[in-house]
């Protein structure tokens, strides 16, 4: 959501220092002229925001730029745009732009060379929601001080790894899209603090989108998640997170397709948990590579390490019986799991309020993040 | 509340009509839920009168005290941005009626869950309140969940509590379980309040 400058509630009408509202012509005879004329007519190098609020039968007018060079924030939202053009890149002040509700996506929807225009340093908001887009525009990928991203209600079914080119962005919103997967490189975006993701089609949380630290907000409801991974719990930070509305398996699951590990795998088992030395020139190469490879098992309790084959368990953490999230865990074998379930036989309800050590501590940190 | 032999109708052509008529209202012992309701519905909502109260937070939505009813009811205006929405919550055994000023809310009405609060909630019914409507509930019709669904529109409404209250009930959908909070204002009086974040309450 825009800074509260840009999201005013209130109608029309000019006056304000440095404020130009201008409400269109519903109709007549060259309705696009009619518009150039009448900014061109109000042109003035104080007017810091401009605010178009009816239809427009063409593009923006090419002397955008002329008229208004202190021009900071520019709303152009629902006005029918299927193009921002250039007229935009002359704009050398402009820190907020506002198209929302339109009918960008096609190609060519935003300018060429948008990276290289003086907006590209100045740009912090830019909100496309209610548009068309199916991917994320590569024009934009050059706004490298834009801190503030809206592509919610549109019609993106991915998120292009490209974006972590958007080094500043601090809050993204993604809501309302057809959205099924989130590509890790999400993570590599520093300041990110609030993420919007409700609404789409997403299955599972890349587990390096835990090193967002400083995100604050992460918003998941209405998807398809069934868990989460347990790196989630790494966010320190986060003070938001909604679940709703996502199959979140309720019940202690474990994973049935288990393949049992190939020779390979249980001759580098052995090597490691009973520390046969070895050097280098003990071995082919291949092995020595493989064997530097070896995970351990999350379950403190276990000394086992795992290679390729593993078995997903969902754990669920407890908050005091008030709240349970599925995380996924890996552990090297079905048989690998915390005292408690192992030992009891009756797995439901005493493997539902299991929680490890080292979960509890960080379970303490998310109970504080779900219940406020 | 009971239900008066005869049933006013009151027109609130300003929010400060609104509020003195609310305030003419609730000084008496007996007041009416629907005489309450119509009231809220009959004032068209005008921006410029509520703008300074109208105040946002980018991370969730935010509660602005307008007025504190003599002590009988607190008025406030709520801010949603886009996608906000609250927890399922009940009313404290307060009346609470809910004003669409700018938007739309979605509203989603839940039965109280069963003893020791086990299993999933269960959903009653929902509907999608647009402008100028006003929606009423209290702890005996059930508990509710308010969103703004819209992922390009805020959403601003006008809400009003009798008696007033500072904490209530959150619950989680999938359990049923509840868990108090206390409820802190955004602003006051249209002033930002030093150190309040923005409510953290359960959005799950």
């Amino acid at each position: 959501m825009e800074p509260q400058e840009a999201a005013g509630a209130a109608g029309g009408g000019c006056g304000g220092a440095g404020l130009l509202e201008l409400e269109l012509p519903r109709r007549g005879a060259g309705e696009a002229g009619a518009v150039a004329a009448e900014l061109e007519a109000r042109r003035s190098g104080e007017t810091r925001r401009l605010v178009l609020s009816r239809r427009l039968s063409g593009p923006l007018p090419a002397g955008l730029a002329r008229w208004f060079p202190a021009l900071e924030v520019l709303d152009v939202s629902g006005t029918g745009l299927a193009a921002l053009g250039a007229e935009l890149l002359e704009l050398p002040r402009l820190r907020t732009l506002l198209a929302k509700n339109n009918r960008l996506g096609g190609p060519g929807a935003l300018p060429k060379g948008l990276g290289q225009a003086p907006l590209a340093r100045s740009l912090r908001v830019l909100n496309l929601s209610g548009n068309r887009f199916a991917e994320l525009p590569a024009a934009l990928l050059g706004l490298r001080g834009l801190q503030s991203l809206s592509l919610g209600g549109n019609r993106l079914h991915s998120i292009s790894p490209e974006i972590q080119a958007l080094s500043s962005l601090e809050f993204l919103y993604l809501g309302g899209n057809f959205i099924t997967s989130i590509p890790p490189e999400l993570a590599n975006l520093p300041s990110l603090s609030y993420l919007v993701l409700s609404d789409n089609k997403i299955q599972s949380i890349p587990p390096q989108l835990a090193q967002l630290h400083s995100l604050r907000s992460l918003s998941l409801h209405n998807n398809l998640l069934t868990y989460l991974p347990r790196e989630i719990l790494n966010l320190v930070h986060l003070e938001e997170l909604s679940l709703r509305g996502n199959p979140l398996v309720v019940r202690f699951v474990r994973d049935l397709t288990y393949n049992p590990p190939s020779l390979l795998e249980l001759a580098g088992r052995t090597m490691k948990t009973r520390n046969i030395p070895y050097a280098p020139s003990d071995l082919p190469g291949n092995l020595v590579r493989y064997l530097s490879l070896a995970s351990n098992c999350p379950n403190p309790k276990c000394g086992g390490v795992y290679f390729d084959s593993c078995v997903r368990q969902i754990k669920f953490v407890d908050f005091c019986g008030k709240y349970r999230l599925p995380l996924m865990h890996y552990l090297c074998s079905p048989e690998c799991s915390s005292p408690c379930s192992s030992a009891s036989q009756s797995s439901t309800s005493q493997s539902e309020s299991d929680s490890e050590d080292e979960a509890i501590v960080a379970a303490h940190r998310m109970q504080k993040v779900l219940l406020g | 509340m009971e239900q008066p032999v005869q049933t006013e109708v009151w027109k609130a052509q300003t929010l400060q009509e609104l509020i003195q008529i609310l305030h003419r209202l609730f000084s008496s012992d007996k007041v009416s839920v629907e005489e309450v309701q119509a009231l809220m519905e009959s004032y068209e909502s005008n921006p410029v009168e509520w703008m300074k109260f109208a105040q946002f937070d980018q991370y969730r939505y935010t509660r602005n005290l307008v007025d504190k009813g003599n002590g009988k009811f607190n008025l406030m205006i709520l801010c949603w941005g886009e996608g906000h929405g609250s927890s399922i919550h009940d009313h404290t055994d307060s009346h609470c009626f809910m004003k669409i000023l700018q938007g739309n809310l979605k509203e989603t009405l839940f039965e109280w869950p069963g003893k020791k609060g086990t299993g999933a909630m269960t959903k009653k019914s929902e509907r999608v309140l647009g402008e100028n409507q006003c929606a009423y509930i209290s702890d005996s019709i059930g508990l509710h969940r308010v969103e703004n669904t819209s992922h390009t529109e805020s959403a601003v409404s006008l809400h009003l509590y009798s008696p007033s209250f500072d904490s209530c009930n959150t619950f989680d959908q999938r359990t049923g379980h509840k868990h108090k909070v206390k409820m802190t204002f955004y602003s006051q009086f249209g002033e930002r309040t030093p150190g309040a974040t923005a409510v953290s309450q359960e959005n799950n």
